[in-house]
């Protein structure tokens, strides 16, 4: 726990560092409104005939024809607002109604367990679906010690973001406001069912 | 605590069925993954948007 951290990536299964950069990439679509350099990413992705595949070319379709100004004012309107955007994307909202509350509680513990710590200047709780999925990432690549193995990624995922992420993506999905985060919203949402899914294959 | 083999198996074709290796340009999805320590913050004017990582690696710090 005391290591100063490699930055060589430790060696994991490739199916999983695919997951681990599906979640990492959700983490930088939510955490801020897209900048020109994910913008890029989104412009340039083009996928298979999955049901993901398909959600990945319906977001670089919309990554090619919005502007980074569009995006933003998006961004904003489904996230900020003025005092609250039209989603609220914390596991204690979608889990009891309000912010702050036992899901984050719950969450904080687990973190100090695990050896992941909120960055210095973030100021959203630590429940938020960005924060959660960089948590996953970073987990599953080990880059808060080794690499964390399936049953306690399970446990993770059980714990924090199987009872709700799936509907906050629906509910992305089906935002008034959302035109480039609406595909995002999808790729969130069958990847959620994919997580799930593999998941219970892990026993 | 133990993987059975069949089990490993039947996940990893089930996540390469779902289309998780199956995006072009996708490994770019990955930039910056891994920095979450290392990055710094960076302020739009009007919005306090950030480019940090959520999280890092938590020290513990020794005690006497």
């Amino acid at each position: 726990m005391t290591e100063s951290g490699s930055l060589a990536a430790q060696a994991i299964p490739e199916e999983d560092a695919l997951r681990a950069h599906y979640y990492w990439f959700l983490g930088r679509l939510l955490a801020a409104p897209a900048d020109d350099s994910v913008l890029a990413i989104a412009s340039d992705l083009s996928g298979d005939d999955t049901e993901l595949g398909q959600a990945l070319g319906a977001l670089s379709k919309v990554a090619n024809a919005l502007s980074p100004g569009d995006v933003k004012e998006e961004y904003h309107e489904l996230f900020i607002g003025l005092g609250r955007g039209e989603l609220l994307p914390f596991a204690s909202y979608y889990l009891t109604g309000f912010l702050h509350e036992k899901p984050l509680a719950k969450l904080r513990a687990d973190m100090g367990e695990r050896g992941i710590a909120r960055a210095d200047d973030i100021k959203e709780p630590e429940d938020h679906i960005a924060a959660l999925c960089e948590m996953m990432a970073g987990q599953i690549r080990g880059d808060f010690g080794a690499p964390v193995d399936l049953y306690d990624q399970r446990d993770f995922f059980a714990a924090h973001l199987a009872s709700w992420a799936g509907r906050f993506f629906e509910d992305l999905e089906a935002a008034e406001s959302a035109r480039f985060y609406m595909p995002v919203g999808t790729i969130g949402r069958i990847f959620m069912k994919i997580e799930t899914t593999a998941f219970e294959m892990v026993n | 605590m133990s993987k059975k083999p069949d089990t490993s198996i039947k996940r990893r074709d089930f996540l390469r069925a779902a289309g998780l290796g199956g995006a072009a340009g996708a490994a770019a999805m990955a930039t910056g993954i891994g920095s979450a320590a290392a990055a710094t913050p960076d302020r739009a004017a009007d919005g306090g948007y950030r480019e940090t990582a959520h999280v890092k690696k938590y020290y513990e710090t020794a005690r006497f």
